[in-house]
């Protein structure tokens, strides 16, 4: 798998690169600008790119316009974002485009290498990977709202790593319990919701963060 | 039959004005919360009452006193006096007593009049009527003189410091509150002998002996004006100058054709030193006129100048005395305020993120021990290190967003407080339209303002939905949050609102708070300030 990486802190990007070896990933790029980074995506095509939200000449969102601007000249290109805190607003800006293939994590999560390989592959693979912070802003959004406040205790659980973008699979196994077990659990909550249900994973997260931040 | 219905009507008619009156009067000593004390009780309870209450009685009693009570006049009088008493504000009532009493002075003149020309009619004035004799006229000027005189003094003591009126009348000299003394002043003294000398005698009355009375008082009102406000006695000295000046030179030109005073008792006319009654003595006057007025003219610029720019200078000076009372203070809060964060931040970063590493530090340093003899121990004590490692980036986080948010500095005020609202467990709908980014400064200041009304709404009113409007217009960035909470914030008792007041101040902002109990609370933030179209900044 071809992997971009645009990081300015050269010690992180070193660390990235030296995770991604390890885990047999293919390293194409690895720069340190908005204008390097852009370039890069457009001329390497990668399966993905990760990329730091802040980053120079401006030091501001440089990375996130990057990314999205490279997504509206390659339709669907999948990046990673990550960045030292999360934001509402910059998740719906890359997820408003509905194709998939999006990441937002928040930098911590590189601390477990597993986990974050398992997630850079999710959204290679067309799917979204969206921070647990995130979703729990967004829950807590709605809390108060109507057909929230009906799921079940469990239920919510299974909706939060859901949003999350795991699979079914993933969550019977993080909640110790059998796949059948959440796919009960998650037709229940998409008639909770009034959501049309879906087998496929990746429309279904699409479908609930859309639910949630309307 | 019908003289029945009507003093019936009439008599009713007063029995409501007295009820009126009595209920009014209730209310206001109640609303005035007189405080009991030994010491002037009755002057304090007509002080807080206010002298306005006097009105009525005073037009009643005059309306007595002329046999108007039951005179359709008299009743519309007394009905305005009472309408104008209740409704109008008290600074305008407390005014409109002593320019009654000045009115019904001059009034007194004009009976005088009457009388010198044999009117018929039965005329009364205060305590005397025109049936009292020869020593009628001297009762009436008295009453007529001291209506008059009361009423300047009530009004002058009505004038608020610092109004207009009272700068036109006081002229301030260079430090506030000492007042100058234009030597011109001494001129109204001869120029009132030449006005009484011209026309004293035959303006009011047809014997000498009355012109006593008005000679005494005008002499005494010009004495007690050049010592008591010499500002008032120079610009009457100077007005009298001109005028005298200019009736002067008209003499000559016009004479014999008779200038015509405002009295038709004028045969001849005595114009200073000169009886005018011949060619030459018409000349005279003029050479007289034309030196008076000369004299004039040549103090009107000083005394146009020295008033305009006493006025001019006591306007600006009280703005700038405010300015820098209210710069002192808003430098004193900002100061303070940075004081404050910097040994908040200080202290946060001493018992969190410094503790937190610290002891980091340690536990690696006990699984590097570990390593050789237990390592199953010394791998749970780095995990335990990672977990550390993140609580660190945690604080560290929310330290960060509380100094300034990164969407804040990244995209600036709009776009934080959309991802503000995105946050806060509020339906909010945000309307904010602005061209560019103010100052960073300004934009922190108003960020944090309505993230602290915001979350007010939610923790302390119980807000479902909220409204954030923001607008540059006019060079002031307008901001505007509406909730549907449970109301009742106040900024003098809130140390939040409080704070977010003083913080604002630092930019000339303003805040201010409608938060009737049952809402909705209104929060109106203004801060003047430019924009700039800079798309990005860092914090």
């Amino acid at each position: 798998m071809r992997v971009v990486i645009g990081e300015d802190l050269f010690l992180l990007r070193e660390g990235l690169v030296r995770l991604l070896q390890a885990h047999d990933l293919e390293i194409v790029a690895a720069v340190g600008t908005g204008p390097e980074l852009l370039d890069a995506l457009l001329t390497q095509h990668p399966d993905v790119a990760i990329i730091d939200v802040r980053l120079p000449p401006s030091f501001s969102d440089e990375g996130l316009r990057v990314a999205l601007e490279a997504r509206r000249r390659i339709p669907g290109l999948p990046v990673l974002v990550l960045s030292q805190y999360v934001e509402q607003l910059y998740a719906r800006e890359l997820l408003s485009d509905q194709a998939g293939g999006v990441g937002y994590l928040l930098k911590d999560r590189v601390f477990s290498d597993e986990a974050f390989v398992e997630a850079l592959r999710t959204v290679a693979a067309g799917g979204t990977v969206l921070d647990p912070e995130v979703i729990a802003k967004l829950l807590h959004r709605r809390a108060g709202d109507e057909p929230i406040t009906t799921l079940s205790p469990r239920e919510r659980e299974v909706l939060e790593l859901m949003a999350q973008g795991r699979s079914n699979g993933a969550i019977a196994q993080r909640l110790f319990v059998s796949e059948k077990a959440i796919s009960k659990h998650s037709t229940a909550i998409f008639i909770k919701l009034g959501l049309e249900p879906s087998d496929d994973d990746n429309r279904r997260v699409l479908a609930v963060l859309a639910y949630l931040n309307s | 039959m019908h003289q029945w219905i009507a003093a019936i009507a009439v008599l009713a008619l007063w029995c409501g004005y007295l009820v009126w009156f009595a209920l009014v009067l209730r209310r206001r000593l109640r609303a005035a919360q007189v405080p009991v004390r030994p010491v002037r009780p009755v002057r304090e309870r007509i002080g807080a009452l206010g002298l306005d209450m006097f009105l009525v009685p005073v037009l009643l009693g005059l309306a007595g006193l002329y046999g108007a009570e039951w005179t359709f006049p008299g009743l519309f009088m007394t009905g305005a006096a009472l309408a104008i008493w209740t409704f109008a504000p008290r600074h305008v009532t407390s005014k409109v007593l002593p320019l009654a009493l000045v009115g019904v002075g001059f009034y007194g003149f004009a009976v005088i009049r009457a009388y010198a020309r044999g009117t018929s009619w039965l005329i009364r004035y205060g305590v005397a009527t025109n049936g009292d004799g020869s020593a009628y006229p001297h009762f009436v000027l008295l009453q007529a003189y001291l209506l008059i005189a009361g009423g300047l003094w009530l009004l002058w003591r009505r004038l608020a410091p610092g109004s207009l009126a009272s700068r036109l009348l006081t002229m301030p000299g260079s430090a506030p509150g000492q007042s100058r003394r234009p030597r011109w002043g001494l001129l109204l003294l001869p120029v009132v002998g030449m006005v009484i000398e011209m026309l004293g005698w035959t303006l009011w009355l047809d014997t000498p002996w009355w012109t006593a009375d008005f000679t005494v008082a005008v002499g005494l009102i010009a004495l007690v004006l050049v010592f008591r406000a010499p500002a008032v006695a120079a610009d009457l000295a100077l007005a009298g100058m001109l005028l005298l000046g200019l009736y002067g030179v008209a003499l000559a030109v016009w004479w014999p054709v008779h200038v015509p005073l405002p009295s038709p008792y004028t045969a001849d006319v005595r114009f200073g030193t000169v009886w005018v009654a011949s060619r030459v003595a018409a000349l005279l006057a003029g050479v007289e006129g034309l030196a008076l007025l000369s004299l004039g003219l040549w103090l009107l610029p000083r005394a146009i100048d020295d008033r305009t720019r006493a006025l001019l200078r006591s306007a600006a000076d009280a703005e700038l005395a405010g300015r820098v009372v209210r710069l002192t203070r808003t430098r004193a809060d900002a100061v303070e305020g940075a004081e404050a964060e910097l040994r908040r931040l200080e202290r946060d970063l001493h018992d969190g993120a410094q503790a937190r590493l610290v002891a980091l530090g340690m536990s690696l340093r006990a699984a590097e021990r570990l390593i050789p003899t237990n390592p199953a121990a010394a791998s749970a004590l780095v995990a335990e290190a990672r977990e550390s490692s993140l609580k660190v980036l945690t604080e560290l986080r929310d330290l960060v967003r509380g100094i300034c948010p990164p969407v804040l500095a990244e995209r600036g005020l709009a776009d934080a407080v959309r991802a503000l609202v995105l946050d806060t467990p509020l339906r909010t709908d945000v309307d904010i339209d602005l061209p560019g980014r103010p100052d960073l400064p300004v934009e922190s200041a108003c960020y944090f303002a309505v993230a602290e009304v915001l979350a007010n709404a939610v923790k302390h009113a119980a807000a479902r939905q909220a409204q954030v409007r923001i607008r540059h217009e006019s060079g002031r960035l307008r901001i505007t949050v509406i909730d549907d909470g449970a109301g009742g914030a106040d900024p003098r008792r809130g140390s939040g609102l409080l704070g977010l007041e003083r913080r604002l101040a630092t930019f000339d902002g303003v805040l201010a708070v409608n938060s009737p109990l049952g809402g909705p609370t209104i929060v109106a933030i203004e801060v003047p300030c430019a924009l700039s179209s800079v798309k990005t900044s860092s914090c």
